[in-house]
């Protein structure tokens, strides 16, 4: 089995039994992720000058994909029995707020 | 800094009474009165009020009820074993911690008293019959014991403030030797024997090394201390004698002739130092704001521009004039020093400098600290705080960090329509999974 089989394998699997919600949610932990690297390239390039700037713009998007996830892991059906009493719903508000305070603590460190 | 100003006007007041003053010259016999009558003569004429009393007076006293009676001691009673009255080493170090001046002029019977009195200003007064020896620069009329020693205006210190022009005749000096510790920062050796010289009793063999040789033998040595207060040493009464001032001189041994000697004019500006007509310099104003205003603000912020000038003022005769040289320094200091400058004169006494605050905030001082030989000790501190920039006063809207502005707006709308998206399609899919 080459490495290359394990992939292809990995995500036949991953089409089929994933739900789509978590698809979703894995798509935006993808841009979250992409974003987030494109920053700390562009930092290393251009240099720290704005050092307040890039650290609000870094840890945003670094706090969106940590809060993404904690969304997948309450969503997931699999983890049900981990998190029974919180229903997903329950997870998107807390979601939502974390959210809510995150992006005022980022506007007003932007500068 | 207003109430700064208004001690400083305290102080010209106070200040401009300065030369001449109240003076005690305590004296051995009252025939030194008639041996020294120039020196004191000069005094007089240039405004001092000598009261002369003896060494061992019963009524002697420096203060009265806390008060200072003189501004000014002159001893010239090198025998007295004990001051009279109240008077003792104590007191005279008290005196001059309270800021009076003291001239002590010695021979070689210095007593005890003046011994204690001498090693309290940091200074050791050779042992008792011993007198500076100098072979080969003694006067022609020298007795045969080499001790009237004719001292070259080349060995007096240099500083015009204390001994006035060094281009004088040889100065004639009898009398014991003073050795002063050089680490001391605070003494001044105005006059050093030649090379030649030694301290030692002129009349036994010499058995043991003489404590003070050559360049080392202090003739005239002053202390001006923390407080400015000056006090001198001279291991000569003689050196302040009419007979020394009016005298010719000539070295014994092929020397020029001159018929006067140097005497006079040293010991008079001697005189005139340590009583503290030359030589006195203060700081009258000190001012200080950003570049473009007048007033100091409250605060400075870093990175500001900043102007901070000082007028330094000269005491000249009764009047303060200003005071103008090229090596007034000021340091910006934060425990250390930030910024260390040389200022520029810009007239008429004021100092001015420019320069821009560093970029590290907290409490700062301008500090001058400016010491010169001869010159009483300048120094002034302002305390400034420097705060950084407030929140409104950082730059905006950055070119370079537009892209952490679109990433984080960009995370905004991303957490908007991904809630969109996940609201939505979970009701379509909910009959589908089941």
């Amino acid at each position: 089995m080459t490495a290359l089989t394990i992939v292809a394998k990995f995500w036949q699997e991953y089409a089929k039994n994933t739900p789509k919600k978590l698809k979703i949610i894995d798509a935006y932990l993808l841009y979250v992720f992409l974003t987030g690297v494109i920053e700390f390239v562009y930092c290393c390039l251009v240099g720290t000058f704005p050092f307040n700037s890039f650290l609000s713009g870094f840890i945003s998007s670094v706090s969106c994909f940590v809060l993404g996830v904690c969304l997948r892991l309450q969503v997931n059906p699999q983890n049900k029995n981990q998190f029974h009493g919180i229903s997903p719903e329950r997870g998107f508000a807390d979601f939502i707020f974390a959210h809510v305070i995150l992006h005022i603590v980022v506007m007003n460190f932007i500068g | 800094m207003r109430f700064i100003n208004k001690c400083l006007c305290f102080v010209a007041i106070f200040g401009a009474a300065n030369a001449g003053g109240p003076t005690l010259v305590l004296l051995d016999n009252l025939a030194i009165k008639e041996t020294h009558s120039i020196f004191f003569k000069t005094l007089q004429d240039s405004g001092y009020t000598l009261t002369f009393k003896l060494a061992d007076d019963a009524n002697l006293q420096l203060s009265k009820y806390g008060e200072y009676l003189y501004q000014h001691l002159i001893i010239f009673a090198p025998t007295v074993e004990e001051f009279g009255g109240v008077v003792c080493v104590e007191t005279i170090t008290d005196f001059i911690d309270g800021g009076g001046n003291v001239l002590v002029a010695g021979s070689p019977q210095f007593g005890d008293i003046l011994h204690e009195l001498a090693s309290e200003c940091g200074f050791e007064i050779d042992e008792e019959d011993s007198a500076v020896i100098d072979h080969l620069n003694y006067d022609v009329s020298d007795n045969g014991y080499h001790t009237k020693i004719v001292a070259d205006s080349v060995n007096l210190i240099d500083a015009p403030a204390i001994v006035g022009n060094k281009n004088v005749s040889p100065l004639l000096y009898q009398g014991t030797g003073l050795i002063a510790d050089t680490e001391n920062p605070l003494i001044l050796r105005l006059l050093t024997a030649s090379s030649s010289a030694y301290s030692y009793n002129p009349q036994t063999p010499i058995k043991d090394y003489p404590h003070a040789v050559g360049k080392s033998t202090l003739l005239i040595a002053a202390l001006q201390a923390r407080n400015n207060a000056r006090a001198v040493f001279s291991g000569s009464l003689y050196f302040f004698s009419d007979e020394a001032f009016t005298s010719p001189i000539q070295k014994a041994q092929g020397g020029q002739k001159y018929e006067k000697s140097g005497n006079e004019a040293v010991a008079t500006m001697i005189a005139r130092w340590v009583f503290k007509e030359n030589g006195v310099i203060r700081v009258s104003a000190v001012h200080h704001h950003r570049v473009g205003e007048s007033e100091p603000p409250a605060a400075y912020t870093i990175m500001d521009d900043v102007v901070y000038s000082i007028d330094v003022q000269k005491l000249a005769g009764d009047k303060w004039v200003p005071y103008e040289t090229n090596d007034l320094q000021l340091e910006f200091v934060r425990i250390d020093p930030f910024i260390r400058m040389t200022m520029k004169p810009v007239g008429n006494g004021r100092y001015e400098a420019r320069f821009k605050i560093p970029d590290v905030y907290g409490v700062y001082q301008f500090k001058v600290d400016y010491t010169r030989i001869g010159l009483t000790h300048l120094y002034s501190t302002t305390q400034v705080s420097v705060r950084p920039l407030q929140h409104t006063q950082y730059e905006r809207f950055i070119p370079s960090a537009f892209p952490y502005y679109v990433s984080a707006f960009s995370m905004m709308g991303g957490v908007f329509l991904f809630s969109l998206v996940f609201l939505h399609y979970k009701e379509d899919t909910k009959p589908k999974s089941e």
